[in-house]
């Protein structure tokens, strides 16, 4: 982008940072992607103390304040009810590749079925007429291959046809 | 953002940003680009001059507005060489990094050192600014200092 | 056990804009501090500790308090620290202030949040704010999740956006009492909102709140201290914070539980059975119209979905018997480390009596809300005289 200097006090300093991370993800995480990878299923937590199925899964239960370990991992359906839906559509930097993240999109909160917690992710519909709140929804997928173990490797939630 | 150590996921954080510089730091820069000096602000209270130049002298809390011109030459107070190499650094090591008193100036001014053998830098050195050719508004207009 | 009465005694605030091009960032701050050592008639001197608070990632800059706390605030050799909550930044500065007073441990300590926005980006650096496995890639800052949730309450009520867009024609209207507000609109009618581009169903641009620059700074003294300075301090009559879960979406949330839960706490302490009675104005953190609907639900003012009666019948209008956000609120600005603060900041005002044009008649009892993070929020409850 030029800087056009129209206005005499427009002084600006610019310039872009890209910091590389290295995050820990946590045995729990590890496991999950693993899990989708090999088995193609979806792993949550479960809290040994008040039973709550958290997804995404975690190693603390917020409200026990209790540890879950590999072993309280469980399967949870990869199907579940839209809760709440939109269509994203105003331009903003993805901080993840300093570049635009491209627009519209559906953007959805579903809560699957059995878990107790919500999740928030990408629907691949991108007209809101389309979306109802109740409709069931189910996560996709990417071939085995192309998976690279990170929440790509579930590009969307796509609705389904109840049956 | 793929990770090949599947414990660890690489992120990376890549943010545009846009600093407003303000009128002190733009003076600054302009006195350096077209009238190839180095402007401080002095305080009407201690009389300190801060080099680079800022709205408040922080040990009276008043504005400053008395613009002075400080020399390109000072002292060297503190150097290290910088020899080792991460993603983000400024420029290929070995570089000297210094910490300098302009002459006339209250403040030090933290800038590049051109030596890269420690054996030729000491406490008490003079060093001189070496300003780029093509000036680009930018502290590194200032490009380096240079042992004299 | 509180030690300490405290009151608010200062209050500096910028003109809110989009972009401050003429002031870096210490600079701008200090407008505000000026302002706010002017106010109390006080020396910067006499000021013994600095609490400081923004989000750093929209500026990318993360040690500001070493210049912000030393070159904008008169912060040299005294204790300087940071406060930085996301959203509820402000409203975090606002009640560690309280804290710091009220334990008897400072005397007077001055408060400032700021936020210069527009450097870095909003909705990249509240990204950024969140986890980078599992909530970095698909999240849409904070209008993604504030869309989902007034699209439950839309559905679950059944309120028309016109209900919503009533909530920004109202309080952009009264920011045209308020001389510092960013966006003030006199004229501001339905169609304006109405007729904005949808940006995340079924939020449209006005429905959402602006990105502002600016600073707000308000000092705080123990009782001893206030009473010299001047005979109308706003009292803390009771704080409340309320946080929920880790991940913003772990529950469905749109009715804004914390706000519930921390209401309770605040209204027992400060003797308030009935919000709408007792309570004589209140500043609400909206960060798009249809929250401010179901927040002060959560808030008590009225019953799950009947938010919107609120405003049709008048009663959190100008002259009602509980106007909301009088200062235009965060619908009409929005910077974000210290727009919480400013809801308390313009709370005290109220309660001050010095609101001039947005001045509500005869204020004993005022509420300040924060809100922000995963969904927290933080209330402040201010009195006219010290509650005892």
């Amino acid at each position: 982008m030029a800087k056009k200097k129209h206005k005499k006090k427009a002084f600006e300093i610019r310039w872009k940072t890209d910091l590389p991370y290295k995050y820990s993800m946590g045995k729990l995480s590890v496991k999950f992607f693993k899990v989708l990878k090999e088995e193609r299923k979806l792993l949550g937590s479960k809290c040994p103390k008040c039973g709550k199925v958290h997804f995404p899964p975690r190693a603390v239960c917020a409200e026990c304040l209790v540890l879950m370990t590999l072993d309280d991992m469980v399967e949870v359906p990869s199907v579940g009810t839209l809760v709440g839906f939109t269509v994203v559509n105003y331009p903003f930097v993805d901080p993840q590749t300093g570049g635009m993240r491209p627009f519209p999109y559906g953007y959805g909160l579903f809560q699957l079925d059995g878990v107790d917690t919500y999740t928030m992710h990408f629907i691949n519909e991108k007209e809101v007429k389309n979306m109802q709140i109740g409709q069931r929804v189910s996560a996709v997928f990417k071939d085995k291959d192309e998976m690279e173990g990170n929440l790509g490797d579930i590009p969307y939630f796509e609705i389904i046809e109840e049956e | 953002m793929s990770q090949d150590n599947e414990k660890i996921y690489r992120g990376r954080i890549k943010v545009p940003y846009s600093h407003t510089a303000g009128k002190y730091v733009k003076k600054f820069l302009v006195e350096i680009g077209k009238n190839d000096r180095i402007m401080g602000v002095k305080c009407p209270n201690c009389g300190k001059v801060y080099v680079p130049p800022k709205m408040i002298c922080f040990e009276c809390f008043k504005k400053m507005d008395e613009w002075v011109e400080v020399g390109k030459q000072g002292v060297v107070k503190g150097f290290t060489v910088v020899t080792h190499s991460t993603p983000v650094m400024p420029l290929e090591p070995p570089f000297g990094y210094g910490i300098i008193r302009l002459d006339g100036a209250d403040t030090d001014f933290v800038h590049i050192i051109k030596e890269g053998d420690p054996s030729k830098l000491n406490v008490g050195m003079r060093v001189e600014a070496v300003f780029k050719d093509r000036r680009q508004k930018k502290v590194t207009d200032i490009e380096y200092f240079k042992p004299l | 056990m509180a030690k300490n009465e405290v009151g608010i005694v200062g209050i500096g605030q910028t003109k809110f804009t989009s972009k401050r091009r003429d002031v870096n960032i210490p600079e701008m701050i200090y407008e505000a501090v000026d302002m706010a050592l002017d106010d109390a008639h006080l020396e910067p001197n006499d000021i013994d500790a600095i609490l400081i608070g923004n989000m750093d990632h929209f500026e990318g800059i993360n040690f500001s308090e070493m210049w912000c706390g030393i070159d904008a605030a008169p912060g040299y050799l005294k204790p300087v620290v940071k406060v930085a909550t996301g959203g509820t930044t402000g409203s975090s500065l606002g009640i560690a202030g309280y804290y710091n007073v009220a334990s008897g441990i400072y005397d007077k300590v001055l408060v400032v949040g700021w936020e210069k926005l527009n450097e870095g980006g909003a909705t990249t650096g509240i990204i950024t704010a969140f986890d980078p496995v599992w909530e970095r890639p698909s999240l849409a800052g904070a209008l993604g999740p504030l869309a989902l949730m007034a699209n439950m309450y839309m559905n679950k009520y059944n309120v028309s956006p016109e209900t919503a867009a009533m909530v920004t024609v109202k309080n952009r209207g009264n920011a045209a009492n308020n001389p510092f507000a960013h966006l003030q609109m006199p004229d501001i009618d339905l169609d304006y909102v109405m007729n904005s581009q949808m940006i995340s169903y079924p939020l449209r641009l006005n429905d959402c709140c602006p990105q502002s620059e600016g600073a707000c700074a308000v000092i705080y003294a123990n009782e001893q201290e206030a009473r010299k300075i001047r005979d109308n301090p706003a009292w803390f009559h009771s704080v409340a914070t309320a946080h929920y879960y880790a991940y913003g979406c772990d529950d469905v949330m749109f009715d804004l539980p914390t706000a519930t839960i921390a209401s309770k706490k605040a209204y027992k302490k400060a003797g308030i059975k009935d919000p709408i009675k007792d309570l004589d104005v209140a500043e609400v953190y909206e960060p798009t119209s249809w929250a401010e609907l179901s927040w002060t639900e959560a808030l008590g003012f009225a019953e799950k979905g009947k938010g919107g009666d609120l405003i049709k019948e008048g009663i959190t209008q100008m002259g009602g018997e509980l106007p909301v956000n009088p200062s235009g609120g965060v619908l009409s600005t929005n910077p974000i480390g210290a727009t919480a603060l400013l809801r308390i900041a313009e709370a005290a005002i109220q309660v001050m009596g010095r609101g001039d044009k947005r001045q509500v008649p005869d204020v004993e009892k005022a509420l300040g809300m924060g809100f922000g993070g995963s969904l927290w929020t933080e209330l402040v409850i201010l009195g006219n005289e010290p509650l005892r």
